[in-house]
């Protein structure tokens, strides 16, 4: 219990150590719009993605097509910014690549590879089946 | 109309929001944040050291394996934080009570800040900053705040961390506790391998989404800030290279190229975490102290053409401007400077990040 005090305490200063950072040196302007980007980032996470990762494991129940979906997302998720931004880096080497084609390319390899382990399981499924006894699934 | 029940912690089914999966998840995560705060301390501490901290010149790499494992364990949170936030979300429509409150609110600290350091800093590697408030000490603040909260968070769930015994409750879906684990796992691979070669070159063409290719570039190597961002104007005559020492040195470019040359490898590696090795070749920052009769371990203030902006100019330690390394580039991967790479002159010196290695350099100041 005391390690959980002194653990707790230690979080508790380093987040008040943080807090009085924030204070010292962000300008009123800013103090005022910071916590609205902190409530933003729960609302994104909480009311946006994480239903959305649950509507899909509920809709989706294949196992292998839920997963792909996910890496669908996640990455897409990840290229969202680099694809608002391409074109408008404040230089040349900032975002060099086409990124359109570079997101078209992955998802097209992931699902692909999605697919290609589906019709695997399913061709094994189907060959365990057939050479067991009991033919039929029963 | 009659609109459906709001849902409650019982409406989510899933043996996957038990406990025992969201301590496995909050490790994984626990260790990427733990990695992440470190090593951006440690590029804290490179940028504004503190008159206490040695910072060694070696490995002369360092740096470049730091800052590119912070950006890429910060990438990788991304999925991590997500997957953790699924396990636990149906304690967010748990009747709250008095006990549980200072819980819930130590979380909400946790959460938010976690959720806006990870979006700002991935939003900072494309240069990109849509919020009106600095990055770098919002950035560096959120830090300590998101390690404080987790390690209340941690204190307040010993407990459920260390209980082990209590059997899951059956699967309802096809997903096990072990394909969960492999989901999140192979997200967390795809996203760090998709985007590392911004850091690692030989991985660059996978790199699809990050930022930067490390060989795209004038001379092979990205810029972070142009010579007409910094205002550079195109090199006079009269141009001259100084030393403000115990003796005062000038000279013209011409006369800097009959200096001692000297080679080195070394990385370019920003605070971004793109990173890419080069060649350069110039003088030896010692052999310039040792020209205008300074002791090889002096303090230099490195003074450069830029107009404004934070790093105009830069320090060297005495420990990086003795390093036999160190140099005052006048020329990469076989040709002159660019001028985006600091034309004339620019520093290069090992494990340092790329804002400090100076560029446009037109004068030295010995300070101790």
């Amino acid at each position: 219990m005391r390690a959980r005090i002194m653990l707790g305490a230690t979080g508790v200063g380093l987040g008040l150590w943080g807090l009085w950072l924030l204070l010292s040196v962000l300008e009123p302007r800013a103090l005022f719009h910071l916590p609205l980007w902190l409530g933003g980032a729960v609302v994104a996470d909480d009311a946006l993605l994480v239903p959305l990762i649950i509507v899909l494991s509920v809709v989706v129940t294949h196992h292998i097509v839920r997963t792909t979906l996910l890496y669908v997302g996640i990455t897409t998720l990840l290229a969202i910014p680099l694809l608002l931004r391409q074109g408008k880096g404040a230089n040349p080497t900032i975002l060099p690549r086409d990124y359109l084609r570079d997101w078209l390319l992955l998802e097209a390899i992931i699902i692909a590879t999605g697919a290609a382990v589906f019709l695997f399981q399913r061709f094994t499924f189907n060959r365990s089946r057939a050479s067991s006894d009991d033919i039929g699934g029963r | 109309m009659k609109l459906p029940a709001p849902p409650t912690a019982q409406s989510f089914r899933s043996p996957l929001h038990h406990p025992r999966v969201a301590t496995v998840l909050g490790r994984w995560l626990g260790v990427a944040v733990l990695v992440c705060f470190l090593t951006g301390l440690f590029s804290h501490f490179q940028q504004e050291s503190p008159a206490w901290l040695h910072i060694p010149t070696r490995p002369a790499s360092l740096y470049r394996v730091t800052q590119g494992l912070h950006v890429l364990s910060g990438t990788v949170a991304v999925p991590l934080l997500l997957a953790k936030l699924w396990t636990v979300y149906p304690k967010l429509f748990e009747k709250p009570t008095l006990k549980t409150l200072l819980e819930r609110l130590s979380i909400l600290v946790l959460v938010s800040a976690l959720a806006l350091e990870l979006f700002i800093g991935y939003l900072n590697t494309l240069q990109w900053y849509p919020w009106p408030f600095p990055f770098k000490q919002t950035h560096y603040a959120l830090g300590w705040i998101i390690v404080g909260a987790l390690l209340v968070h941690i204190a307040v769930k010993i407990p459920v961390i260390q209980w082990r015994k209590e059997p899951l409750p059956p699967a309802t879906t096809d997903l096990t506790r072990r394909g969960l684990f492999r989901t999140v796992a192979g997200a967390a691979t795809l996203v760090g391998i998709t985007s590392v070669g911004q850091s690692a070159p030989p991985l660059g063409p996978l790199a699809v989404l990050a930022p930067r290719k490390p060989d795209v570039g004038p001379q092979g190597l990205p810029v972070n800030r142009t010579a007409r961002d910094a205002g550079i104007d195109p090199l006079t005559a009269s141009w001259r290279f100084t030393v403000v020492g115990p003796q005062q040195l000038s000279y013209t470019l011409d006369q800097l190229r009959q200096l001692p040359q000297n080679h080195s490898k070394l990385p370019i590696a920003c605070v971004e975490g793109w990173s890419q090795g080069a060649h350069w070749e110039g003088i030896r920052i010692r052999d310039l102290l040792h020209l205008c009769g300074a002791p090889a371990s002096s303090r230099v203030r490195v003074v450069s053409m830029e107009k404004g902006g934070f790093y105009a100019t830069s320090e060297l330690p005495p420990q990086f401007a003795a390093d036999p390394l160190t140099l005052l580039a006048l020329r990469l991967n076989g040709s002159e400077l660019a001028l985006d790479h600091g034309f004339p002159a620019r520093i290069i010196a090992p494990n340092r990040p790329g804002v400090l290695q100076t560029k446009w350099v037109h004068r030295l100041e010995v300070l101790a």
